[in-house]
């Protein structure tokens, strides 16, 4: 019915948005949390929330934990939540290797162990976490000997990244036959004590230029994270309210799925930066332009308490 | 034919058409890979054709974005490889030419933190560019805490084998400082390897550190200028008068193109007649410009015309 957009989230309509909506799905970095600190009153929200009788879901980009990771470290910061409401990319990108790539075989994975932990849970066996350094001549490494059993690449954040694992990807990708998908492509992740380094984007995009090949992206702003989690709770997209703090990837993952949504300005975009979306007349830049906006998301609970 | 704009016509040529076009030409600058070697076997017939061009008075160059080798080791491959009389100041490679353009032109005051292989890093030594060391981080040593070193004031990417996560870490620290240059050495994604298999190229770890820092690297190889202006400075060329001859479409015949060259298409590397006459059909600027004017199945078919 709002016909309006970025408007700032205050006085009755918070209740009438709230009342509207039987879900509510959180990013987490920059909306509930900053590292392992938590944006102030953020645990209360999701616990009145909760009490309210709505349904609460985590939906993060980040994929080095697992659900139960962040189920421990959410409980850790005062959050009643539960690990099958967490729906991070480590795990999302098993169930759709499964669902969507319908993947028979083995997975070569630049990634973290906790990918690994949630891969092989849905019965796929990965190889090559871990550090793995050029050793020999040019000659050696260059005739990576590949995995036949190998069907699928999967890119995800990984410390460990080198030539050698670029290398290794690049090679398995010449097969057409075999899938290439990536977590995410966020170019910072953002770390514990506030701050940043490269992010998945950016491995990615070595493997996608030296494979010269594009990856199917399982995280924001890509649908299948709120499909994943409609799917299994049979949501409603019109009653759901995505909150997130980017324009690029909450936002607009939630403008595409037809959810409400409420840009917080607790971490990466500003006001003026959905404005300029506004401003623009392309279509793209306006599945950007956020239903509402908050300075935190602790703004709402005075009417959930009320 | 001399003085008009040159039809990009794909013009598969060769006998008397070829003679005809190396009596116009006075400079021929050659890629290497795929062009007068692949790996280590010289294609056949480019050793004899490189030593008639020069006997004829040609002045030859050889114009690589391969970054690996140092230009005196590059002299030692052609002397391997039966290429007689190949002198280092013929040979201009990114690794070269991106420490020239490091020392003379950005003149950079301080030191320089290098993603690159042994080529790379020997050509910035010769150069007189101070590099960062890059002593084996210790173990206390993580992406979340690495030492900085303050005079940085140049970021170059090149092919490196060791690159890991730590590098493009740091190197994109480095680059927060908008002061700090950033140059890549190459654009090429992947690099042919004898026999058929290839390797990840530059252009695959520029990529990444352009995702890492939002910013665009100032890229020193073609198809980029600035190896034609590198030669340019040291000998008097006039581009009117100079033919490249290359395999990749996208960089040696747009390299060719952009500097105002003829341009010549050899069939024993990369890139097909089919791809040419593909974007010769293309209504893109930057495959319209990687159309070559001539094209020959190999640089051995210049024997006929030279031996004449």
């Amino acid at each position: 019915m709002a016909v309006s957009k970025c408007v700032h989230l205050s006085g009755p309509w918070v209740k009438e948005l709230l009342g509207s909506v039987d879900s509510v799905l959180f990013d987490c970095d920059g909306v509930i949390w900053r590292g392992d600190q938590v944006i102030p009153g953020a645990p209360e929200v999701i616990n009145s929330l909760k009490n309210c009788g709505k349904r609460v879901f985590f939906v993060t980009n980040n994929s080095t934990k697992t659900r139960k990771m962040y189920a421990d470290k959410l409980a850790k910061l005062g959050f009643n939540a539960s690990e099958d409401e967490v729906f991070g990319t480590a795990y999302c990108s098993a169930v759709y290797l499964k669902t969507v790539c319908k993947l028979d075989g083995k997975v070569y994975l630049i990634g973290s162990n906790a990918m690994r932990q949630e891969l092989e849970a849905m019965g796929i066996q990965t190889v090559g976490v871990g550090p793995d350094h050029i050793s020999g001549v040019q000659n050696d490494w260059a005739n990576v000997p590949l995995d036949p059993e190998v069907k699928a690449v999967l890119v995800g954040f990984d410390e460990h990244f080198s030539y050698t694992k670029l290398n290794r990807a690049m090679q398995y990708l010449f097969d057409p036959e075999c899938q290439f998908v990536g977590t995410n492509t966020d170019t910072r992740l953002p770390l514990e004590g506030g701050k940043a380094v490269p992010g998945t984007g950016c491995l990615l995009k070595a493997v996608e230029t030296a494979a010269q090949r594009q990856a199917q992206i399982v995280g924001k702003p890509s649908t299948f994270m709120f499909k994943c989690v409609a799917s299994q709770f049979g949501l409603d997209p019109n009653k759901c309210l995505m909150v997130g703090d980017r324009l690029d990837t909450d936002i607009m993952l939630g403008s595409s799925c037809g959810l409400k949504t409420l840009l917080t300005l607790t971490g990466v975009s500003t006001v003026s930066d959905a404005e300029a979306h506004q401003r623009s007349g392309c279509p793209i830049r306006q599945e950007m332009v956020p239903d509402y906006y908050v300075d935190s998301i602790a703004e709402i609970l005075p009417a959930l308490q009320g | 034919m001399a003085g008009a704009v040159a039809s990009r016509g794909c013009r598969k040529i060769r006998g008397t058409e070829i003679k005809e076009l190396l009596e116009s030409k006075h400079n021929l600058l050659f890629d290497c890979d795929g062009v007068i070697w692949n790996g280590e076997t010289p294609v056949t017939g480019a050793p004899e054709v490189v030593r008639l061009l020069k006997q004829q008075g040609k002045r030859v160059f050889f114009v690589t974005n391969n970054c690996t080798r140092p230009r005196e080791n590059y002299v030692q491959k052609f002397s391997r490889l039966g290429f007689t009389d190949v002198a280092e100041e013929d040979i201009f490679s990114s690794a070269y030419c991106s420490a020239t353009y490091l020392r003379d032109v950005a003149v950079v005051q301080g030191k320089v933190f290098v993603i690159g292989c042994y080529g790379v890093q020997k050509e910035l030594q010769n150069a007189g560019v101070t590099i960062v060391e890059e002593e084996g981080d210790g173990p206390d040593v993580s992406i979340y805490n690495c030492p900085l070193d303050p005079d940085v004031k140049a970021v170059l990417v090149g092919y490196d084998e060791k690159f890991n996560f730590m590098k493009l870490a740091k190197a994109c620290c480095y680059l927060r400082n908008s002061e700090c240059l950033f140059l890549a050495t190459d654009p090429d994604p992947w690099h042919p390897l004898r026999g058929g298999r290839v390797t990840p190229g530059s252009g695959s770890l520029t990529a990444a550190l352009e995702a890492a820092s939002s910013r665009k690297a100032t890229v020193i190889g073609k198809p980029g200028r600035f190896m034609f202006e590198c030669i340019a400075s040291q000998f008097d060329l006039d581009p009117e008068r100079s033919l490249m001859i290359g395999d990749r479409l996208e960089t040696d015949i747009r390299f060719g193109t952009n500097c105002g060259l003829s341009t010549m298409l050899t069939l024993t590397g990369v890139s097909t007649l089919e791809e040419a006459e593909e974007y010769k059909g293309s209504d893109s600027p930057e495959k319209k410009d990687s159309v070559p004017d001539y094209v020959v199945e190999s640089i051995g078919d210049f024997l006929e015309a030279l031996e004449e």
